[in-house]
């Protein structure tokens, strides 16, 4: 799994390759300590991610609710189809902004 | 349960579907990887309990098929039947379900004869909801008939079955997909397989609509305890979900090849990580 | 940083008017909520709260609504129907609407979510997917009548080509929503539909099933929302220690009282929160 960083009004995490319970503790990190530093709006982009496991779903869950607690947001952008049944069937899109891309996921920051 | 278990394989509803479970299995035993705890519920609990007792893949093939065909819905409960129309006649309680389950229960005790949880060798738990509260109520001793008659007792089909002195229904009515056990003896590796209810697609009498309703409901069950689950798992989940290009029907038996075929496929598909899982 | 308040209210058909007794216990400490949800019945409440309707009108409003006139021919249609002599398809109920959306009218008349002080959420089941549809604009009369339309008895409503009913179908207690729109701390007030032992009839047993359902999905949901969600969930669950029938408005009184109650358990804590 690599993650990429773009910086703009709201930082871009952009995550590569497959989320699941051996990779997403590095995720986890890279996440929080983002949020930590000032940045609790974030937008992480999905579209290159080709598997999420229950575990990664569980890891990424743990940063929405830091960003939240921070007084930000977590919001997901582009995420594949195959990820979409996985982020549904957990009840992802109940609690989470999903968007299709990650231009609207940032406008959605307002 | 003595030691932890590593590997845990829930099946949930889906009635035919899930001889997909056999499939899955065939795929465990090729790379190794041993099933230390089977939890079945509704269509599931038949699959679990064929694999608990040691049956050979054949045998579980061809007991199903022995046991699950329309035959087993032919007869009416013509009693049930009358009370709609004549309430205060005829009592209306747990008993009620629309359809007799002699034909089912010949089946069944064909099939598994006196056999209780005792004679399984891996531990099995069937999942049954307790009629009167809604409860989940998981079965782990007794009679494994009695056990299966109750889990697939869906609404209006067959009524409840009394074990002990509770009247026990369906699973699904409670959780569909019950993962529950397997986190609480703190499986590492939970291997679920479940299907959602095919929703009809013309609704064109009360029945049907009452049908298409529950089948809603079943399938919001089903999606909120595996979020719920998925949310507090301390370890993996692993839904497996085997594709069909067909329809596969409630009685379509002759299917099962074909079936156990894509759940070997759907297996596959995770054994990688499932390997890499167990090994790191 | 300055916590906000979601107030989310349940499905619970005259059940619901217990949201008042909470309202008044939050407006003696001076809390106001800052988001509202509402779900079925709940829907009726946290629209009339969100439009800032007096206490006192909503009390008139939920006198006006339950009568049991609002079900009229429902025996008589069932039999029909099961018995094939009337056609029954997906847009069908076995009442009569009319006297729902007269009364719906009266209390909405053509009001919008636009119209609203108060940011509100009203929750829907598409009836074709089971999922759950969130409803934040256009007509709060529409809105309302789709989260009511309980799956049998009143016809699905259509809004924006989609076909709706009761929200309670897919999540009685949509704290979701509230999770979300970002809600720090949520009351949620819902409530358990009664399980019977004695059942007579047919209706009776599909009652039962349906209410079983309908409970686990409330205790499965909220169980995951309180697992989820970041900072706190307050649940306000006011207790009835004598059987309430649907349309027995002459208990309004004791129901809001026991909703009151149940508010001001939670009170010293929700204050604490809100002030920190």
């Amino acid at each position: 799994m690599e993650i990429s960083i773009t910086k703009g009004t709201v930082d871009i995490i952009s995550v590569n390759g497959s989320v699941d319970a051996l990779t997403s503790p590095e995720l986890v990190k890279v996440l929080n300590d983002h949020i930590h530093n000032g940045h609790p709006n974030i937008v992480v982009d999905f579209e290159k991610v080709e598997f999420m496991s229950s575990a990664g779903l569980r890891a990424i869950l743990a940063s929405v609710k830091e960003a939240r607690t921070a007084g930000g947001d977590f919001r997901l952008a582009a995420p594949q189809p195959s990820i979409e049944k996985v982020l549904k069937m957990a009840g992802f899109h109940n609690i989470v902004k999903i968007y299709p891309t990650v231009s609207e996921a940032i406008a959605s920051f307002g | 349960m003595a030691k932890k278990p590593r590997v845990a394989l829930i099946v949930g509803s889906g009635s035919v579907k899930c001889a997909a479970a056999l499939g899955l299995w065939k795929a465990l035993d090729r790379a190794g990887i041993p099933i230390d705890m089977l939890v079945g519920c509704s269509g599931g609990s038949l699959y679990t309990s064929t694999m608990a007792l040691g049956f050979s893949l054949d045998e579980c093939i061809s007991y199903t098929k022995a046991l699950w065909n329309e035959k087993v819905t032919a007869e009416k409960n013509w009693k049930a039947l009358l009370g709609m129309v004549f309430p205060k006649l005829f009592k209306f309680d747990h008993h009620f379900g629309m359809i007799s389950d002699r034909q089912m229960m010949k089946n069944l005790r064909q099939v598994f004869g006196n056999k209780t949880f005792q004679d399984a060798k891996i531990p099995l738990t069937i999942m049954t909801t307790d009629f009167y509260t809604g409860e989940q109520v998981p079965l782990t001793s007794g009679s494994i008939v009695d056990a299966i008659r109750a889990s697939i007792a869906i609404p209006f089909i067959w009524g409840a079955h009394q074990v002990g002195d509770r009247f026990l229904i369906d699973g699904a009515a409670s959780d569909p997909m019950p993962v529950d056990i397997a986190i609480k003896e703190g499986a590492e590796v939970i291997l679920a397989m479940g299907f959602q209810a095919p929703l009809p697609s013309k609704v064109r009498s009360v029945s049907r609509y009452a049908f298409h309703v529950n089948g809603i409901m079943t399938n919001n069950l089903y999606q909120s305890n595996f979020a719920f689950h998925n949310a507090v798992h301390h370890a993996e989940i692993i839904p497996i979900f085997p594709q069909f290009d067909r329809s596969i029907r409630l009685f379509d038996t002759d299917q099962i090849p074909y079936v156990i075929e894509q759940g070997e496929k759907a297996a596959e598909e995770q054994m990688p990580y499932i390997q890499k899982l167990l090994n790191s | 940083m300055k916590k906000n308040l979601s107030i989310v209210i349940g499905s619970g058909s005259i059940l619901c008017a217990a949201s008042l007794g909470l309202m008044k216990a939050l407006k003696r400490e001076n809390i106001q909520p800052d988001l509202l949800v509402g779900c079925s019945g709940g829907s009726l409440y946290a629209a009339a709260l969100a439009l800032g309707y007096d206490p006192n009108t909503i009390h008139e409003m939920t006198v006006d609504m339950y009568k049991n006139d609002i079900v009229e021919g429902y025996t008589s249609n069932l039999r029909a129907a099961m018995s094939g002599e009337t056609r029954f398809n997906e847009s069908s109920g076995l009442v009569d609407d009319k006297i729902l959306m007269e009364r719906l009218q009266s209390i909405f008349d053509e009001k919008t979510f636009a119209d609203t002080t108060i940011p509100l959420y009203i929750v829907a089941t598409d009836f074709y997917s089971g999922e759950e549809v969130v409803l934040s604009s256009g007509r709060i009369v529409d809105a309302a009548r789709a989260s009511s339309a309980i799956p049998m008895i009143f016809p699905p409503w259509t809004i924006n080509g989609r076909l709706l009913v009761d929200g309670a179908v897919c999540n009685p207690l949509p704290v979701d929503v509230a999770i979300k729109e970002g809600g720090d701390v949520i009351i949620a007030i819902g409530f358990e539909l009664p399980i019977r032992r004695r059942m007579n009839s047919y209706t009776a047993v599909t009652t039962h099933f349906n209410s079983l359902y309908m409970n686990n999905i409330l205790k499965s949901t909220f169980a995951f929302y309180n697992a989820v969600h970041h900072a706190e969930i307050i649940p306000v669950l006011p207790k009835f220690e004598k059987q309430i029938g649907g349309f027995d408005h002459h208990q309004l009184p004791y129901i809001i009282d026991q909703g009151e109650k149940a508010a001001e358990e939670q009170l010293p804590y929700l204050k604490k929160l809100l002030e920190n």
